[in-house]
């Protein structure tokens, strides 16, 4: 019930959304923001930093994959570090 | 003039090093000006697509809440770096979307709540009309404003590199 009542509110936000002056209604899905965010950085950042352009869309690539991969396993290893490191390591 | 240290060596072609006063100042109008002011268009190009990217990327995500000079002071100095286009923006949302509220006796900008409308030639607010924009709240906000920074950080690397050419290296990040 509470479920259906929260997709009833999602759509209908998203159906009076009007761009760059409300808020997406993604806080469900906010961690699929990296994507983009990592493609952006990555753009800007090889745009300045490849020799020749040649290899930019390659190198764009590579960059974003390594951003995605590397917040990941932050990710992962803070969890083993709160979840499971720390109570043991912690006195009782 | 470049000279070789050791003349047996082959020389490699200098690489253009220097200060470029013009691309600095057309970087910091326009993200990826000063490259193309330098003749590299196609670099220039790509740098404002991520410049730009994460700007336009941000605000499409956080709303345009997400570039507020005064109630998010801190965050609104790594996004000023986007150059004249962060301004802009900053001065749109305060002066033609913030309502114009009386608060101790002083006047204070705010975001209109939902219930409220905005009296386009007061600026004051209006009981029952609907919100020129919708502040957002939460991680949403929070990555809106974070992608605008990254890209104004991002952009002051664009303008450096345009400003002061030097050696880029073969390959790796």
């Amino acid at each position: 019930m509470a479920d259906a009542a929260e997709d009833g509110w999602r759509v209908m936000t998203m159906l009076a959304y009007r761009p760059f002056l409300d808020p997406l209604a993604l806080d469900a899905y906010w961690y699929l923001l990296l994507i983009p965010i990592a493609i952006g950085i990555s753009l800007g950042y090889k745009a300045v930093r490849v020799r020749d352009m040649k290899d930019y869309p390659r190198q764009v690539l590579v960059l974003s994959i390594q951003i995605v991969v590397s917040m990941v396993a932050l990710g992962v290893g803070a969890y083993l570090v709160v979840q499971h490191v720390l109570p043991v390591i912690t006195p009782r | 003039m470049n000279t070789p240290a050791n003349p047996s060596k082959p020389a490699s072609p200098p690489d253009e090093i220097g200060f470029e006063p013009v691309a600095v100042v057309a970087g910091v109008v326009f993200p990826g000006a000063g490259h193309a002011a330098r003749g590299e268009v196609k670099r220039g190009v790509a740098a404002a697509a991520g410049v730009l990217g994460l700007f336009v990327g941000g605000m499409l995500v956080g709303g345009i809440d997400v570039v507020d000079s005064k109630e998010d002071k801190f965050w609104f100095i790594g996004q000023a770096l986007v150059g004249p286009i962060a301004f802009g923006v900053d001065y749109y949302h305060q002066n033609h979307l913030k309502v114009v509220d009386t608060k101790a006796g002083r006047q204070v900008r705010r975001t209109a709540y939902p219930t409220e409308g905005r009296d386009a030639a007061t600026g004051k607010p209006v009981p029952g009309g609907n919100p020129p924009n919708t502040k957002s709240v939460s991680k949403i906000n929070e990555l809106g404003m974070l992608s605008c920074c990254l890209a104004g950080m991002l952009n002051l690397i664009v303008v450096i590199d345009a400003g002061w050419p030097t050696r880029r290296k073969t390959g790796g990040a």
